[in-house]
């Protein structure tokens, strides 16, 4: 099952990151469940988590809103989302897990996370398998951009193999 | 790129396809893409982190999927639902869970994250600044094509929480 302590450091993160960097105020709207697949919008920016917290986080949002946050950050009207305004909305979903992953490290749970990964194209079908889906859709002037968490406590931890404890050498 | 970095998950693939199902791959032509992929019917993508990081892909037919399922759990699958999913997500998982051991022997330590099952042919999945190696896997029953987009981690950044994007030059 989902774990819903998970959720608010990305809330969070979030809130402080686009503030930070385009001046959006967000408003969080309703939180949903999903256990089907998840229909792309415009565009997706996916990352993983791997750690004492595992599974994959999404942000999507339409192009317009894409546009209008890329606009504010680059501080210059962004007509089309041409490799640089990619990188920037990815930039962003970068920003805003590696924030939340710190968030949840001071909750006990530490984690990597991977690069981000950009999916362009609306009506791609993302299924995240066993996995339930968190869905809290963030609300601003420009649009909205929709977080869906995947995650679930990791049976993994980040622990390296070679700190592993060694056992008790056996008496004989 | 490193191309010493793709082997490993050949072989995987050779190895983990030859053990579930019986069937024999050879390796088709390597190529270099930097811009993103045009997804095919089904694309696993799983996520690496540590001393490599990045992403690997599998993209494959569904008619290929299909088959490679129905062999895999010994009954015939026609549609693509939710076990052929799990089970085709399973496969890229194997692969690449074996092939970070053959990392590990060759000194590159890394994780991976839970597969992500991507449907929906002509999705544009971009790597960002992240060029992607890709190699075609022929077997008897159809393509498995393997894209691996990943990086030396930089040591000030490995096992950290903030992957920067635009580490200068790196994964050039």
């Amino acid at each position: 099952m989902m774990n819903v302590k998970f959720l608010n450091p990305f809330v969070e993160a979030a809130f402080e990151v686009l503030k930070a960097e385009t001046g959006f105020s967000l408003r969080r709207g309703d939180l949903g469940l999903e256990k089907g697949v998840y229909v792309t919008e415009d565009l997706t920016v996916i990352l993983s988590l791997v750690g004492q917290v595992e599974g994959t986080v999404f942000y999507s949002m339409g192009m317009p809103t894409a546009l209008a946050l890329v606009s504010q950050m680059m501080a210059s009207e962004v007509a089309s989302l041409d490799p640089l305004a990619q990188s920037a909305v990815a930039e962003l979903g970068n920003v805003i897990t590696g924030r939340a992953s710190v968030k949840l490290s001071h909750a006990g749970y530490e984690s990597v996370i991977s690069p981000p990964t950009l999916l362009l194209g609306a009506g791609a079908r993302i299924s995240t398998l066993d996995f339930p889906r968190l869905i809290v859709p963030l609300e601003f002037g420009g649009g909205q951009v929709t977080i869906h968490l995947a995650l679930r406590e990791g049976r993994g931890n980040v622990v390296r193999s070679g700190q592993l404890p060694t056992p008790p050498r056996p008496e004989v | 790129m490193n191309v010493n970095f793709l082997n490993p998950f050949v072989e995987a693939a050779n190895e983990v396809l030859m053990a579930e199902m019986n069937v024999s791959t050879s390796r088709g032509p390597l190529s270099l893409h930097k811009s993103a992929l045009t997804t095919d019917d089904v694309t696993v993508l799983i996520s690496l982190v540590d001393q490599l990081q990045g992403v690997v892909l599998y993209g494959l037919s569904y008619d290929t999927a299909l088959k490679f399922v129905s062999l895999m759990m010994g009954q015939e699958f026609r549609e693509f639902d939710n076990l052929a999913q799990s089970g085709i997500a399973e496969l890229g998982n194997v692969i690449t869970g074996r092939a970070t051991i053959k990392l590990a022997e060759a000194g590159y330590r890394t994780n991976i994250s839970p597969p992500t099952l991507v449907s929906g042919r002509g999705v544009q999945i971009s790597t960002l600044d992240f060029p992607r190696l890709v190699v075609p896997l022929q077997t008897s029953l159809g393509d498995l094509t393997v894209h691996l987009a990943v990086r030396e981690a930089s040591p000030d950044t490995r096992g950290g929480n903030f992957i920067p994007l635009a580490v200068n030059g790196a994964g050039q």
